[in-house]
Parts: C-alpha cells; sequence; structure tokens
C-alpha cells in the first residue's frame, strides 16, 4: 500500500471534538437553532448539550402588505439529547461584535 | 474524452474521492438540499461529505445572512461542493 497522508489527515468530526465542554451554535432543521455547552458527541453527530436555549424561526408573509413577520420563541432546557440527523450545522458561537 | 473540469485548477481528479483530496485549502461553495449556500474555505472533510471550513459565509436566496468563523457541516445535507475563485463583495 502506498504510504499516504491520511494519518495526519484531520477529519471535520476530530474538529468538533476542540469544542467539547465549548459553547457552541447549532444549527437544526425546521428553522430551529441551539445554543448550549457541548458535552458529548458521536460520528452521527447525536449531542448531549448542557445549559440550551431553542430559537425556533418563523416567518408569515401579510397577504396584503408582503411584509415579512419574523417571529421567534424561545425555551430553555438545562440538559438536552440531540438526534444527529436533525443537525444541520455546528459552530462556535456567533459573536455580536 | 477530454476529461476534466472547467473552472479551479483541478485538471487531474480522477475520481470523485480524489477530487475531494484536492480541494482542501481552497476556497468553496457548499450547496445544501435546502437550497442554502456556504462560502469559505474548506478545512477538511470526509468520505460522508461532512465538512469543516473556515471563515464561512452563510447566503440565503443570495443575500448573506451569517458569518461563521467556523463551520461544521453534516454531510447529508450538502447538495454539492464547488470550487470558486472567491472573490470578496461578489
Amino acid at each position: 500500500m502506498a504510504t499516504e497522508d491520511d494519518s495526519a489527515v484531520k477529519e471535520p468530526l476530530d474538529l468538533i471534538r476542540l469544542s467539547l465542554d465549548e459553547r457552541i451554535y447549532v444549527k437544526l432543521r425546521a428553522d430551529r437553532e441551539l445554543r448550549g455547552k457541548l458535552h458529548a458527541y458521536d460520528q452521527h453527530l447525536n449531542m448531549i448539550l448542557g445549559d440550551v436555549e431553542e430559537v425556533v424561526t418563523s416567518v408569515e408573509i401579510d397577504d396584503e402588505t408582503y411584509e415579512e413577520i419574523v417571529r421567534t420563541s424561545k425555551r430553555h432546557m438545562p440538559y438536552l439529547f440531540v438526534r444527529g440527523d436533525g443537525v444541520i450545522l455546528v459552530s462556535p458561537p456567533l459573536r455580536t461584535s | 474524452m477530454s476529461g476534466g473540469a472547467g473552472g479551479g485548477a483541478v485538471g487531474s481528479a480522477k475520481t470523485p474521492a480524489d477530487f475531494l483530496k484536492s480541494i482542501r485549502g481552497r476556497p468553496v461553495v457548499v450547496k445544501l438540499n435546502s437550497g442554502v449556500d456556504y462560502r469559505g474555505i474548506l478545512a477538511c472533510l470526509d468520505g460522508y461529505m461532512n465538512i469543516a471550513m473556515e471563515q464561512t459565509e452563510e447566503y440565503v436566496n443570495g443575500q448573506l445572512k451569517n458569518k461563521y468563523g467556523d463551520a461544521f457541516i453534516r454531510g447529508n445535507n450538502v447538495l454539492y461542493i464547488s470550487t470558486t475563485k472567491r472573490t470578496l463583495g461578489d
């Protein structure tokens, strides 16, 4: 077998490991977002998050004015298991500068 | 039949796996099944098309919506990964 550089190659999941015990931002399907502390994850991106805030976003369009009405609802959970198949994106929290 | 892609200097990639190995470090566009676009520099990716990117910008309907310093995208959401000559402010 030809020696490849693959032993040094980092996988995206390796880089998520760097975020363990850090706060992260997770974008989920169905216009949901989570912010919480990453306690654990696996290759499916199942995750255990602590001290979590979930934001659900919905956009209504007014029939007459075509105005976009953006609504968000939030809830807070001390502990949460997230099933990986709903995950779209994971990132360190967005900083509002 | 001439093979090879037109844009980006990836002429010698023969299989999708070769392409994936050759584009690390390049600016890319990742389009998701949902239609959302992410532009950034590809840090790494794996065979499931899970992606890690840096300096990521999120475009929804062509509009810049968010910026992420680092972003990990779950591969099942990815429609395609494309290299781009990234012009800032495009």
